[in-house]
């Protein structure tokens, strides 16, 4: 439990206390390096202009990744979101569309029920994954592969493989209005950020996700549900993917059946690379914004630089690998 | 959706009873993929067709995944499974020779459609020439630019056969104006929201110089839009072209929005299915009207080896139309 806050031993000799500070905040001093660097070699790098599209292209796996935390820090993982993504998007689209053929009937509604209703997809998708893994103790790998596979054949049979095009302009408001200046994806992503800090570092419930991730024995023989809290770290990420597919509809205009095909890979990949351990009980949401940002930051940065994007596949691959040798080299020194 | 999977479970289970005291043809389709609108309407126009409406065929889809090789193994199944003909839309355009030979070894007529194959025993091709899209598409984003400015390209997956042949074309049409020069060209792999923040980018890295933006199809060209009005600049200051006609396309050429030419799914479907049957019954005439709606496209008695369904560029004027007729399908 002591490595909960990520904090470093206290009273420990200079050299000693720098190298685990390296350690400790190096995916932030790496993702400072990549700024830096960005800066100097492209001009447009470091304007209001640029800092906001970084901001917004990460909105969607930045929300995506912090779902994912709760559920790797429980030892768990969650394939589905990219195939809740498209769901909850499409589901809640056709509640929001003028479209004749696309829309449920008597849409549009009113902007919070699609709102609702995009949702209430994603903690449904949540909770079965959730039941299934806490009551019939099915690996997670097991049971999200499932829903990955179910929630995008349920996708296209809601759409009938066709896009819902037309959204009202009160729902694309999500993906493209924006609060004093600053879009509303990334509002919403610094919401979900600041609720998710507060309840993984300072309730109870945080508490107990880090327990039954470090020890789930000694959380059940210590009076923890165990269940329970397995079962609500689904929920939460199926309940954010639900948030990100509608973020990405109102972004795109249009909810695409296809839309979030291997997004949970650069959910996964932003949890890693922020130092979260696939092992369980260690990491911190702050590491996974981070290691959101890192991904957003390098594709941007190699696209204003006319990069093709297959050097960003490279690179990307690269800083997971190395993301987790830190991470090892840090629970073996530990 | 519902409808394909009953075709499914209907041509299982006519499999499954030892008589079959019918003269149906049995035709099977495989198509790369079933994810996206294009491929859906293709699959619901070959349920249209007369023939299968009046009872004298029956088609059954194989949805290929977006898998060369799965698109292998439906081929096996039809073979051992005994079908009259076979469509291919093929996930690749060298990786389905093999089995389009191994199915006209064992004596069944395999009609391309949509995409290339690249092999010599195919009974025909009927689709359409992505070369001329290219250059089509291209031309009308350089006629608004006056043939003077910087454009960007939106390229599908490298090494597909559409972004191989629209690039030709693309190029063929900017070899016209020496003086437009190409700022950008990257791969969106045929996704909007991939567009979408390559052109997010690109406002960034050349504010003020990207006049044109040449998507190789509508989704790609859609989510340039997006990124524009997202950037809070004039769509209409910019030109920007698409291929396929997307609804969603349609929609934003009524708006002025941008150019797009139609690749008529349907006439693509029927025509291919006319070709089959008639591989197949010697005696058959055409049922679809596709042959009626394009003279220009010469039926020449079912033998010829390349169909080409011509292109429909999309206006305001035909709009309307367009959207009408899809609406059936």
């Amino acid at each position: 439990m002591s490595d909960v806050n990520g904090k470093p031993a206290e009273g420990l000799m200079g050299s000693e206390r720098r190298r685990l500070l390296i350690q400790e905040y190096g995916i932030f001093i790496a993702f400072l390096i990549l700024v830096v660097v960005l800066s100097v070699s492209n001009p447009y790098f470091l304007t209001a202009g640029n800092i906001s599209n970084v901001l917004l292209q990460t909105s969607i796996n930045g929300v995506l990744a912090i779902g994912m935390t709760f559920v790797i820090l429980t030892r768990g993982i969650d394939l589905s979101v990219g195939s809740v993504v498209a769901l909850a998007g499409i589901v809640s689209a056709s509640f929001a569309t003028t479209s004749a053929t696309a829309a449920v009937s008597g849409a549009p509604y009113p902007v919070f029920v699609p709102i609702a209703v995009g949702l209430a997809v994603g903690v449904a998708c949540g909770g079965v994954v959730g039941a299934i893994v806490s009551r019939f103790a099915v690996p997670a790998f097991v049971a999200t592969l499932g829903m990955l596979s179910a929630a995008r054949g349920l996708t296209l049979i809601y759409g009938n493989g066709r896009p819902v095009p037309a959204l009202v302009p009160e729902f694309r408001w999500i993906g493209t209005g924006n609060i004093l200046g600053i879009p509303l994806p990334v509002v919403i992503l610094a919401i979900v950020f600041a609720v998710s800090w507060w309840v993984l570092t300072r309730t109870r419930f945080g508490r107990y996700i880090y327990a039954v991730g470090g020890n789930p024995h000694a959380a059940k023989t210590s009076g923890i549900n165990v269940t329970r809290i397995r079962f609500s770290v689904y929920v939460i990420s199926g309940a954010l993917a639900g948030l990100a597919g509608m973020i990405l509809s109102a972004r795109t205009g249009s909810a695409l059946p296809q839309a979030g095909i291997a997004y949970e890979l650069d959910a996964i990949a932003a949890v890693v690379i922020g130092g979260t351990s696939l092992a369980g009980g260690v990491g911190r949401v702050t590491g996974t914004l981070i290691g959101a940002l890192i991904i957003g930051v390098m594709n941007n940065g190699l696209d204003l630089m006319g990069i093709q994007s297959y050097y960003q596949q490279i690179l990307k691959g690269a800083l997971i690998v190395g993301a987790v040798m830190l991470d090892q080299k840090r629970n073996q020194d530990a | 959706m519902k409808k394909l999977l009953l075709t499914l479970a209907m041509g299982t289970s006519l499999l499954a009873s030892p008589v079959m005291a019918q003269e149906k043809l049995k035709i099977g389709a495989t198509v790369y993929g079933l994810n996206a609108e294009f491929m859906q309407i293709w699959t619901s126009a070959l349920q249209q067709h007369p023939a299968v409406k009046a009872g004298e065929v029956e088609v059954t889809i194989f949805d290929g995944r977006y898998d060369a090789l799965v698109q292998q193994e439906q081929f096996n199944t039809m073979i051992t499974q005994k079908y009259d003909a076979i469509l291919i839309v093929p996930m690749d355009v060298e990786a389905a020779a093999a089995p389009v030979q191994a199915a006209v070894d064992a004596g069944i007529p395999v009609v391309g459609s949509n995409a290339r194959v690249n092999s010599e025993v195919l009974t025909a091709y009927v689709g359409s020439n992505d070369v001329e899209a290219g250059e089509l598409e291209a031309k009308a984003v350089l006629d608004k630019m006056g043939c003077k400015g910087n454009v960007v390209i939106l390229e599908g997956p490298i090494g597909q056969s559409g972004q191989i042949q629209r690039l030709e074309g693309n190029q063929k049409a900017l070899a016209a104006c020496p003086d437009v020069k190409v700022l950008e060209q990257q791969t969106g792999n045929w996704s909007r929201a991939e567009a979408q923040t390559l052109m997010e980018n690109w406002l960034t890295s050349h504010p003020g110089q990207i006049n044109g933006v040449i998507g190789q199809n509508d989704e790609m060209a859609l989510g340039a839009i997006e990124a524009i009005k997202a950037a809070n600049l004039k769509v209409e200051d910019f030109a920007i072209a698409g291929v396929d006609g997307v609804t969603d396309a349609i929609n934003a050429v009524k708006e002025g929005q941008m150019a797009s030419i139609l690749q008529d799914a349907n006439a693509q479907a029927q025509g291919a299915l006319d070709i089959a049957i008639k591989a197949v019954k010697k005696d058959y005439e055409p049922q679809s009207e596709i042959w009626k709606q394009y003279p220009q496209m010469e039926w020449k008695d079912g033998t010829g080896k390349d169909y080409l369904v011509p292109w429909t560029p999309v206006t305001t004027e035909n709009a309307d139309k367009l959207l009408e007729a899809r609406s059936k399908l």
